[in-house]
């Protein structure tokens, strides 16, 4: 590990965004531009049904403006343009034009002057409806052979692809020789595991603003987490140059994924306004957003052979997710998949097989982990089932099998693959066992009382980013500008999306540190597609070792241009001169090497730069990153089943997480601490259910029926330890790693190994819900007291 | 079209006279006039982020009607700095890392800014109970009440 000794990296400072205390901080929702008009949407009362006919023409007499599936056009899109085009399938238009595929999908829409009035001319929106059919809820019934195609047919690129027994797309991956694998285990076993979906339920729901420009392009105000792709996707879908579409950087209210791709509505609000000739807003209600995404769910059957000594031999890993009505990328979700599962241990022989499903419902996409905490339940319940069978200790399992350092991992699927060079497993395994007092876990059978106590363990990774020696299928690539003002300021101009996690301090601290300058000066801003090079997405974990690894370049090219100019200056040569921090004069400084007292001001320089006209000391540049280094997560979870309700409360938790270099302690810890809260809910607390006769969300689109953690669900403040683990990423920016999505990887899984700990039950099925505890509490009990009955009969 | 009624109250100390629909909500109102600090979570009551201070108490502002405001003093994140115990709570939540997103900060604030004005010296356990009713989907709400208790602390030594 190299040491290193840092100016800003690694501090605590204020956030960027103080108006978010102030509550001048401007969300899309809150953009407002004089004359516009206001938009509501007309969303279907089935879940598969034909459309006939959308006749608007009473609610245009009304004086609103309104836009039906005949209005928008043919072109046939994917929302999320993160994969390559050649691995894109595309099977949506900006409102259907054949047929409705879920309950709540978008169907028309009216502007007008208020919303009231909108809200009234929408009831007068005549629907002629063709055949109706009995929607798939399950994926199950999905794939039966006579169940109804929900497409006919999709592209994948510029191939038609035709949708056979609903399977959307598949994904089938070998490595080694898997039989024989099993043959060579002294003990196999196999489960099957389920994981639900959950809503994302960002707070802020999503909105757009779109102005039509007199130029005929649009200037759109988005809620977003990568500006760029929405700027290309607008462009393609209303055949607009790409210089004239321009997509505004507005601050998110959250999205943990739901925004990666192009959200449904921000298309509708753009034709709207295009047919208007006038400003659109539209804000979606709970209920829309509701219906508009979900997390994918994860069935696992998840076969795994080991010798008696523990050592892995074979692994079979099969999966299916029920997508929804539209394919918002499941292809690399499958691969991702693939990847979480096959990274997590040496398995040796491998198989995998992966299939997505379309049914009747609202369209699936990325909440924070892409399929990692889904397969990490399976994979993680099945390593304590293992350890059990073998009668080695869980710890120890993991520690004789996991991948780490110098190792291959396989990044975001398997085409994105590279060697492993920091490695916190075995550290967070081992000091974390010692803080949460793992030597002192008792048995299952040894516990009593009416609230029972259990400990859990797990363990997951993520990537920091999407990169890879080869690009693969996945574009990742960010950049900026960042330039010297005449003061000494330093401004950072990028695309780069912060959800709240740091992104954007991190970025601030890098630009400190490579320019030295106070990060006071460094000003990073709400900034818009054309003043902007791309940046992918804030995705992948990838917003500090991608983004922030981007700006550490381009900030050492603007530093290269500062020594050149500085040299002439002092009439030296540039590599005989120091840059460093003058943290009295609360400037940056720049002196011949031998002779310090003799230097000058970053402030001085570039004031000398602007007044010889010399120029501007700026750079703009983009970069892609060849790896995505794994940074690891451990949780050790404790949890309290009450046995007479069922219910289940967590009184600790330690959680030990490998970043590389931490760039934002406290809001490092904030991310784990946060991931661990939608953890629980994910765990115990949240699914989407649907009603199988009409395929409605069950909550009805409010969340009133749809709880999430509050401030009670969360364990007391001071039993909730998080450390970090002492490594350094020598790919990274300072030595800096993700850590997002890694977060949530585990809890799941550490949550339900304390519950089988605590009560000898094991669940496979999230959430683990009072009334699934009690049920099978209740079940364990009998089946007892019936072995109870028969050991006695024996005695006879 | 709905009928409109005349409605006088007070924002962050200012007197605003206008008109509001009969069922207009609060947070419509605020949000109409330009208070767009004030934001809108599920506008059924759930999710705490339209809380403001009504007469000095935390109320929702998405089932609140407009008209249930006539005559009263309403103050909202952007008063918040014009009181030093509001802006001791902005400034400890930026201090603290309580902030992610952002978009419940301006309910959470609120809440805590009116639970603080009437108890004085709450524990942790305390502080975790009175923001139950605001949901935050980033922070796990470990680091936002620890700001609020560094407050109340703080509040306590200064007596």
């Amino acid at each position: 590990m190299e040491k290193q000794q840092f100016d800003f990296v690694g501090k605590d400072f204020a956030i960027k965004n103080v108006g978010k205390v102030t509550g001048k901080e401007v969300y899309s929702g809150d953009v407002s531009i004089p004359g516009q008009l206001y938009a509501v949407v007309l969303r279907s009362p089935y879940a598969h049904a034909e459309i006939k006919k959308v006749d608007y023409s009473e609610a245009e007499k009304m004086g609103a403006i309104c836009i039906g599936p005949e209005d928008v056009p043919d072109y046939l899109y994917n929302e999320r343009i993160v994969s390559i085009p050649d691995k894109t399938y595309r099977d949506r238009t900006v409102l259907p034009k054949d047929k409705v595929r879920h309950v709540g999908e978008a169907l028309a829409t009216c502007a007008a002057e208020t919303e009231e009035e909108a809200l009234a001319a929408l009831k007068k929106i005549k629907v002629e409806w063709g055949r109706k059919w009995k929607p798939l809820v399950t994926l199950e019934e999905a794939m039966e052979d006579e169940a109804p195609p929900i497409h006919d047919y999709v592209y994948l690129g510029e191939e038609k692809v035709k949708i056979k027994n609903n399977i959307a797309c598949t994904r089938d991956i070998e490595v080694g020789d898997m039989e024989r694998g099993f043959e060579e285990a002294d003990t196999v076993v196999e489960r099957t595991f389920s994981t639900p979906r959950i809503y994302h339920l960002q707070m802020e729901t999503k909105s757009a603003v779109c102005v039509p420009e007199a130029d005929g392009g649009i200037t759109v105000w988005v809620t977003s987490q990568g500006i760029h792709n929405v700027r290309i996707l607008l462009g393609n879908i209303f055949n607009l140059p790409l210089n004239k579409v321009n997509v505004k950087r507005v601050t998110l209210g959250g999205s943990f994924g739901s925004s990666i791709q192009m959200n449904s509505i921000t298309p509708i609000c753009v034709a709207l306004a295009l047919k208007a000739k006038r400003p659109v807003k539209l804000v979606s209600t709970r209920e829309d957003d509701l219906y508009d995404h979900a997390k994918y769910p994860l069935i696992t059957k998840l076969k795994v052979g080991a010798k008696k000594d523990g050592t892995l031999t074979a692994a079979h890993c099969r999966v299916w997710v029920e997508i929804g009505g539209h394919n918002i990328q499941a292809y690399p979700y499958l691969g991702c998949v693939a990847g979480w599962f096959a990274s997590l241990y040496r398995w040796k022989n491998l198989k995998y097989e992966g299939k997505a499903v379309y049914t009747n419902k609202v369209p699936t996409c990325a909440m924070q982990g892409y399929g990692n905490p889904q397969i990490n339940f399976a994979v993680e319940s099945l390593m304590d089932i293992l350890a059990e069978e073998l009668g080695m200790d869980p710890i120890e399992l993991r520690l004789k099998n996991y991948v780490g350092k110098g190792e291959e991992f396989w990044g975001q699927g398997p085409t994105v693959r590279s060697i492993i060079r920091s490695c916190g497993v075995e550290e967070m395994l081992v000091e974390g066992a010692k803080l949460a007092e793992w030597e002192k876990r008792t048995l299952p059978l040894e516990k009593e009382g009416e609230i029972r106590r259990g400990i859990g363990v797990a363990r997951g990774f993520h990537t920091s980013g999407t990169g890879g020696p080869n690009p693969g299928e996945t574009i990742d690539y960010s950049g900026a500008t960042i330039k010297i003002n005449e003061d000494g300021s330093v401004d950072v101009l990028t695309a780069l999306m912060d959800h709240g996690g740091g992104t954007w301090e991190a970025a601030a601290k890098i630009v400190a540190e490579v320019l030295k300058v106070p990060y006071e000066k460094v000003g990073i801003y709400n900034v818009d597609t054309r003043t902007t090079v791309f940046d992918v997405n804030t995705h992948a974990t990838r917003g500090v070792y991608c983004g922030g690894g981007a700006v550490k370049y381009v900030a050492e090219k603007v530093k290269e241009l500062l020594l050149n100019y500085a040299a002439t200056l002092f009439k030296d040569l540039p590599e005989n001169l120091e840059l460093s921090c003058n943290h009295e004069l609360g400037q940056a400084v720049i002196y011949p090497r031998e002779i310090p007292e003799n230097y000058k001001t970053l402030g001085e320089i570039a004031e000398y730069a602007h007044i010889t006209s010399w120029g501007t000391l700026a750079y703009t540049a983009t970069l892609r990153q060849k790896n995505c280094p794994p940074c690891f997560i451990t949780h050790f979870v404790e949890v309290e089943v009450n046995t007479r309700t069922g219910e289940i409360s967590i009184p600790r938790a330690v959680i030990l997480g490998d970043s590389g270099t931490i760039l934002n302690p406290a809001l490092w810890e904030g991310q784990i601490i946060g991931a661990f809260s939608r953890g629980l809910g994910f765990a115990l607390l949240e699914e989407t259910k649907y009603d199988l006769k009409e395929g409605k969300l069950e909550c009805k689109g409010m969340i009133t029926d749809y709880k999430i953690p509050t401030t009670l669900e969360m364990p007391k403040l001071d039993n909730l330890l998080v450390r970090s683990a002492h490594t350094y990423e020598p790919t990274g920016p300072f030595g800096a790693k993700g850590i997002g999505e890694a977060a949530l990887s585990s809890v799941g899984s550490a949550v339900a190994n304390a519950i089988y700990n605590a009560i000898g039950i094991r669940f496979y099925e999230l959430p683990i819900t009072p009334e699934k505890v009690l049920k099978a509490w209740k079940e364990k009990e009998r089946e007892e007291s019936q072995e109870r009955v028969g050991d006695k009969l024996n005695e006879y | 079209m709905m009928e409109e009624y005349p409605i006088e109250l007070t924002i962050n100390g200012e007197k605003i006279v206008s008109t509001a629909k009969a069922e207009e909500s609060l947070l419509r109102f605020l949000r109409r006039h330009g208070f767009y600090e004030v934001k809108g979570g599920c506008e059924k009551g759930d999710c705490g982020t339209c809380t403001v201070i009504m007469n000095g108490k935390a109320i929702k502002s998405c089932i609140t009607l407009a008209g249930q405001a006539n005559g009263k003093e309403i103050l909202t994140v952007r008063g918040l700095e014009k009181e030093e115990s509001g802006r001791k709570l902005q400034e400890s939540f930026v201090q603290h890392g309580a902030i992610q997103c952002g978009f419940c900060t301006a309910g959470m604030l609120m809440t805590a800014k009116a639970y603080l004005d009437e108890n004085h010296q709450p524990n942790k356990v305390e502080i975790r109970k009175a923001i139950s009713g605001n949901l935050c989907r980033c922070t796990g709400y470990k680091k936002i009440v620890e700001a609020i208790y560094a407050v109340a602390e703080e509040n306590q030594k200064s007596k």
